[in-house]
């Protein structure tokens, strides 16, 4: 075969062998924690209203997906060139016909199956935990209309659709693909910072910065260029913001889906193809870093 | 160094390609009200620096709860000032969710006013004041609310019941419960306006309110209220004989200490 011809089964023989690795890391120990969590927010806080604690289980159930993805998206990827040149890994696939891209891109979907994998467990678990919190909150507050004489059928449906917009829905998932697309992109945008970086910290802290600077673009946006200031100094700025970071926020959707806002198929395709823009360019650019690395 | 030269010209074209397909997702998504907007930098000092970068962080909804569990906290403790300031910062990190509104306005409105109106411990003439301003907070929270959610008809109907119970005005009800059967398209909403308009005090209230009471009378809806508040109807606009209703006026058990009409 030649070794210049893009091969698949190379790259997903080197996704695979990226998981293991990552496994190895124990790195989805943190499922275990997040179930601890799921189950404790899902039980607590009993005396206020039902819609308000289902709403609760989910935002505290979303938070711990969001920060698993982004710092799994972040770290292991970080992580990965550096300890391939430590373990002379590197050196080993290189000096075989594969490509520098294929290893980049193998590298990069291997994070990106450890966080989907890692994502889909999580979602099972809290799936799992609303809806058995959602039957619970149901029966109790049935049975409290009922205690007090009012448990008219108006009053049941009214609180079925009240529960039910805060209970386990299809697009609940939704609200999980989107945090898979924003930590595929922090992971691509790692994986490009980790190409030119010097050390593991410096790309583990600069992809922080970024990310932290691509959810409040626009409010960056807002404090530094207020008004008073110059119009070029302005442009300038908002032109380097603009390039230099993705504008995370085009995924936080979740708080108006944990709301009950339905994410249609468009709007789905609407983040992927956005998130397929971010990752294909920073692919682009880790590989014409990585190209030139000397190893 | 050719190929770093490359890898700086595409990131720059791909800032520049990004910028047009990240406003037009942005707008998408609000249009669709998945996405809301950024939350003001003013919000810094009130929620403190952890708390304001991890909203900043995708965990806005996250950090409305923990506010929302600070100042159910606080109601415990019977401090209406943080209440009122942490539901503050509760409704503006997550504005589209009805329920911080209403709970927000339910806590000034009726607990914190009630509790000054009862507490032995102030002067009684600064106890009607706090009353008042507590209640007068309630509808501004509401109003603010709705700003946001203008076709909520749960914060329309907590306002109706605010302007009902605490402030006694029957016509500024009314009208609530009106937009809250324009929303719903429920009956029980235009009935509720009906008996209102019945209280007010003038002449022009009682016959759209009359208007509102036959209208459910002639849909079948007649419990024993809609018949009384017609029968007060009819006698006060001086209906022509006719024209009335031919029920007889139902007996009435009010229990005591309810307060506005018998539903």
């Amino acid at each position: 075969m030649n070794s210049n011809s893009f091969s698949p089964a190379r790259i997903w023989t080197l996704a695979a062998a990226t998981v293991t690795q990552l496994v190895r890391m124990k790195i989805m120990a943190f499922l275990v924690v997040f179930c601890v969590i799921v189950v404790a927010a899902g039980f607590a806080f009993p005396v206020m209203n039902p819609e308000q604690q289902l709403k609760l289980l989910k935002d505290v159930s979303f938070g711990a997906l969001q920060i698993f993805s982004v710092v799994i998206a972040i770290v292991s990827t970080a992580l990965l060139l550096p300890r391939d040149l430590e373990d002379r890994t590197l050196y080993t696939i290189l000096s075989k016909p594969v490509p520098r891209y294929e290893y980049l891109l193998g590298k990069l979907i291997g994070v990106l199956l450890l966080i989907g994998a890692g994502l889909v467990l999580m979602d099972i678990a809290f799936s799992a935990v609303l809806w058995l919190r959602q039957s619970l909150v149901l029966v109790q507050s049935v049975a409290a209309l009922k205690q007090e004489g009012v448990a008219t059928p108006e009053a049941i449906a009214q609180l079925n659709e009240f529960v039910g917009k805060q209970g386990l829905t299809w697009n609940i998932h939704l609200g999980v693909l989107a945090i898979f697309l924003k930590a595929s992109v922090i992971a691509a945008l790692s994986l490009m910072i980790s190409c030119f970086a010097s050390s593991t910290l410096f790309t583990v802290v600069i992809s922080l910065l970024v990310t932290i600077i691509g959810h409040g673009q626009g409010l960056i946006r807002e404090y530094f260029f207020s008004e008073g200031m110059n119009q070029i100094i302005k442009k300038l700025g908002s032109a380097m913001l603009a390039i230099l970071t993705p504008d995370l926020g085009v995924f936080d959707v979740l708080d108006n889906v944990i709301n009950g806002e339905i994410v249609s198929a468009f709007s789905a395709g609407v983040m992927i193809g956005t998130a397929a823009l971010y990752v294909t360019g920073y692919v682009l650019v880790s590989h014409l870093l990585f190209v030139e690395k000397e190893l | 160094m050719k190929r770093r030269l490359q890898a700086i010209a595409v990131l720059l074209l791909l800032g520049a390609v990004k910028l047009p397909v990240e406003e037009a997702a942005t707008g998408h998504l609000r249009e669709v009200k998945l996405l809301t907007k950024p939350i003001s930098i003013s919000l810094r000092e009130s929620l403190g620096q952890a708390s304001f970068a991890a909203s900043l962080g995708g965990l806005r909804s996250l950090v409305a709860s923990i506010t929302y569990l600070r100042a159910y906290r606080e109601w415990e403790n019977i401090n209406w000032a943080k209440v009122d300031s942490l539901f503050q910062i509760t409704t503006r990190l997550q504005p589209t969710y009805f329920n911080y509104w209403d709970e927000a306005s339910w806590h000034m409105a009726f607990n914190a006013a009630s509790s000054y109106l009862y507490n032995q411990e102030i002067n009684p003439m600064l106890r009607g004041k706090l009353y008042e301003e507590h209640v007068q907070r309630g509808i501004e929270i509401l109003k603010e609310g709705l700003l946001f959610l203008p076709d909520e008809p749960r914060l329309w109907n907590s306002l109706a019941e605010i302007y009902e119970r605490r402030v006694h005005n029957p016509k500024k009800a009314a009208e609530c419960y009106l937009e809250v059967f324009r929303i719903s398209h429920n009956d029980r909403y235009s009935r509720f306006a009906g008996y209102q308009l019945a209280q007010a005090s003038d002449r022009e209230s009682w016959v759209k309110g009359y208007e509102l009471l036959k209208t459910a009378y002639d849909k079948k809806q007649r419990p024993p209220s809609v018949i009384d508040q017609l029968k007060n109807l009819e006698e006060r606009l001086n209906i022509p004989p006719l024209k009335r209703i031919p029920d007889a006026r139902p007996q009435m058990e009010i229990q005591h200490g309810e307060v506005g009409p018998s539903r």
